[in-house]
């Protein structure tokens, strides 16, 4: 073999060689990725996917919650129909929906647009709007409860200069879910206020500068400039707070603590309306056929809404 | 020849990111693991209470581990407690996610209420076989009626805990309320509790909060006029009685006498309303006399018994909460045998354990007529509130009803509705029947009592 060939053979050994081993790396790399990934993996299986597959094939049946389950094909599906107090909870949620998601959007993009600036203890403003979320909503529920108690509550005597001293803001059916709602934005309008945050400061300072230059005042810059680049966070905010309203956690903990679907059921929503009729009534295969119908219904909303909007980027439309 | 390239050698003392990963997985794969004890000893038995052993040390759960304690001490089958908060257990899904995923617990404590669905799933074991000979004549009347299907017991009763009305003392005093005006009637009450209205004080209170609780309390204003909610498979709630029983407790809320909204742990709860200057007349159990004498020993109460309607009879609701055991737990026979022993025992011992949890642990009045001899032979009831309770009280005893949650769910409804949203009593009682019937002609299961 002359120099030149032994050259070329050793070079062509060297070039496989190297190329076995980025392949053995590559193999090496994406296993460690799926065992990195696992763990999420199997945990969404185990506690997402599969308790969904579940829930449908639960709503198939008459479950009693002592092992016993009779098939009964599309039974739980036709009551839903004529189950009053199953439209009544459909109704209450609709209220609370229509109430708790303009109110808390509102309420969190004020916040967030009011600690953007800097000021003096600013963090400790931020800090404490967004207090309420790192407490239980068993001890929100429980707090409140205290404040609006009938005639002894602060909250109930400081309303009583303004004719509402008599009113019990949990106990009256007129006043009970326009309390929830409150209670509800409250807790989570600090949340929000982050949300809405992170995307104001996603927008470049020299939007806001060129709209100074062009002699835009505060609310021109929030219409024409702010607005539209926060489509994508708004649109984010608006789902959440949709889902959150209809499954979320004050969607069931905050009406089980507070006044247990009362009083007269006027707080009384889907969600806690499926706890009652599997915990408390022993039908699980209805419950499930009822949370069935709630995620179809939120998914189709969720797709509407992506396709009406674009996912919030309407100025790119 | 090129030398090929090696990966790095493992740095020593520093672990590899596959033994890294190894070790996540494996404490991962261990801490599942964890959780699946040995669930199948029959050995040992797991029990289900809101009692003890309690983190906060209480004379109920002293009682609850020194009986558990006793027995193993005696027995090769042990029963190991687990304590479950009382808002977790009564109103949570603790229980009823254990049952339903077939783990529930080998014994548990199971309240009236909830009796009916348990038996009508199969999960309660016939008791009978295991009660010594006698016992069952040594419960007293009614006691044992509501945990009894076709004959058989499936429950066995630890108190019964009868409702009356408190009253704070210092507040009739105050408004020159003498002991001799306390009222007998509703019309009677009515107008004291609106005498005993301040700016703020409420004059009474009764619960507002649906639940089963909310019903239990309820009923003997129900029945009191001799109303009821089902007999002989039809629903008999749409009468007179409950039109009337639902218009009195509408009756508080329209003259503003009493709060829709309750303290501390609710309408139950003595020490956080009655006992705080919140009303001055509240409806709760037998168990507030043990409340108000552990959290508010100072309090000067009274109690008196139930108001009636003109021409009513004296009722109250005996409420109380039973030993059950899981008909298909690890060994059933053998928690059986512990329930038996635990409260239904006819020796001096077992008599005297029972007495120590009616009027020792607890204050109740105890379901066995030898335990309540003995607990009078200790001077139990012989003075104050419990004296009343025993004397005028028991008399008027009834069983608290073991209603489906349909039929629950109906009474309820129509409470809350003339209550709390003002709804005509007649009607709400009329709807309440209706869906009570619509239940009742696709019911199957033990008879509702």
């Amino acid at each position: 073999m002359t120099t030149s060939a032994k050259a070329l053979s050793e070079r062509a050994s060297s070039t496989s060689t190297a190329s076995g081993t980025g392949t053995t790396r590559r193999r090496r790399e994406t296993r460690a990725a799926w065992l990195f990934l696992a763990p999420d993996a199997v945990g969404l299986l185990l506690f997402v996917a599969l308790p969904m597959v579940f829930a449908l094939a639960l709503s198939l049946f008459d479950v009693d919650g002592f092992g016993n389950y009779r098939w009964i094909g599309l039974d739980n599906f036709h009551r839903m129909l004529s189950d009053p107090m199953l439209s009544r909870a459909i109704w209450v949620t609709v209220k609370y929906v229509v109430l708790f998601v303009p109110l808390s959007f509102v309420a969190g993009l004020g916040l967030a647009l009011l600690v953007w600036n800097k000021f003096p203890g600013v963090a400790a403003v931020r800090t404490l709007f967004f207090l309420p979320n790192a407490l239980s909503l068993v001890v929100i529920g429980l707090l409140w409860q205290f404040l609006l108690v009938d005639k002894q509550g602060v909250l109930t005597h400081a309303a009583r200069p303004f004719g509402l001293g008599d009113v019990s803001f949990l106990g009256d059916p007129k006043w009970a879910l326009a309390t929830y709602v409150f209670i509800s934005v409250w807790y989570s309008m600090g949340y929000q206020m982050l949300l809405f945050m992170a995307g104001l400061n996603d927008i470049e300072g020299e939007h806001l500068d060129a709209a100074r230059v062009d002699g835009a005042g505060a609310w021109q810059r929030f219409r024409h400039v702010i607005w539209p680049l926060l489509g994508p966070t708004s649109f984010f905010v608006l789902i959440t707070s949709l889902v959150a309203s209809v499954t979320g956690l004050q969607a069931f903990d905050l009406v089980y603590v507070l006044t247990k679907g009362g009083p007269d059921n006027q707080t009384s929503t889907v969600v806690f309306y499926i706890y009652q009729q599997a915990f408390s009534f022993g039908h699980f295969g209805y419950a499930a056929a009822i949370t069935v119908m709630l995620v179809a219904f939120l998914v189709a909303v969720t797709a509407v809404l992506f396709k009406a909007t674009g996912g919030g980027r309407f100025h790119a439309r | 020849m090129t030398r090929p390239v090696q990966p790095p050698p493992p740095t020593a003392g520093r672990p590899s990111r596959r033994a890294l990963l190894g070790s996540v997985a494996g404490a991962g794969a261990a801490a599942l693991l964890s959780g699946c004890g040995d669930d199948n000893n029959t050995d040992e038995l797991s029990f289900w209470n809101f009692y003890g052993p309690s983190p906060t040390p209480s004379p109920t759960s002293d009682w609850f581990t020194s009986v558990i304690g006793e027995w193993n001490r005696n027995n090769d089958v042990k029963v190991r407690p687990r304590f479950i908060a009382n808002a977790a257990y009564i109103n949570g899904n603790t229980l009823q996610t254990a049952f339903s995923a077939g783990s529930g617990p080998d014994i548990f404590l199971l309240s009236p209420g909830d009796f009916l669905r348990y038996q009508n799933g199969g999960a309660l074991l016939d008791l009978t076989p295991f009660l010594p000979k006698g016992v069952r004549a040594d419960y007293v009347p009614g006691a044992l009626d509501t945990r009894t299907v076709d004959g058989r017991v499936y429950a066995l009763p630890m108190e019964i805990e009868p409702l009356v009305i408190y009253y704070d003392r210092r507040a009739f005093e105050k408004a020159h309320v003498a002991e001799g005006d306390l009222p007998k009637t509703w019309d009677q009450f009515l107008s004291l509790a609106t005498k005993l209205t301040t700016k703020s004080r409420f004059g009474a209170m009764f619960e507002t909060l649906p639940g089963y609780y909310q019903n239990f309390v309820w009923y003997p204003f129900l029945w009191q006029g001799g109303g009821g909610a089902v007999k002989d498979g039809k629903s008999t709630f749409d009468s007179t009685a409950a039109r009337n029983a639902l218009g009195f407790w509408q009756e508080t809320q329209r003259r503003h006498i009493a709060p829709k909204s309750a303290l501390g742990g609710g309408s139950g709860d003595t020490p956080s309303n009655l006992a705080a200057g919140y009303c001055a007349m509240q409806q709760s159990g037998i168990w507030a006399v043990a409340d108000l004498k552990l959290q508010a020993p100072k309090f000067d109460y009274g109690i008196f018994p139930l108001p009636i309607p003109d021409g009513g009879k004296h009722v109250t609701d005996g409420g109380g909460w039973a030993f059950a055991v899981n008909a298909k737990g690890k060994n059933p026979e053998a928690a059986a045998e512990f329930v038996a022993w635990a409260l239904a025992s006819t020796d001096r011992a077992g008599i005297d354990r029972a007495r120590k949890w009616n009027t020792v642990a607890k204050t109740n009045l105890p379901p066995r007529a030898s335990v309540r001899k003995a607990a009078e032979a200790h001077d139990a009831f012989t003075s104050g509130v419990l004296e009343t309770f025993a004397t005028q009280i028991a008399p008027t005893l009834r069983s608290e009803p073991r209603y489906p949650p349909e039929v629950y769910k109906a009474i309820s409804d129509a409470i809350q509705g003339t209550q709390l949203s003002g709804k005509d009593p007649q009607q709400a009682a009329r709807e309440a029947s209706d869906v009570i019937d619509n239940f009742l002609l696709t019911y199957r299961g033990g008879s509702i009592l």
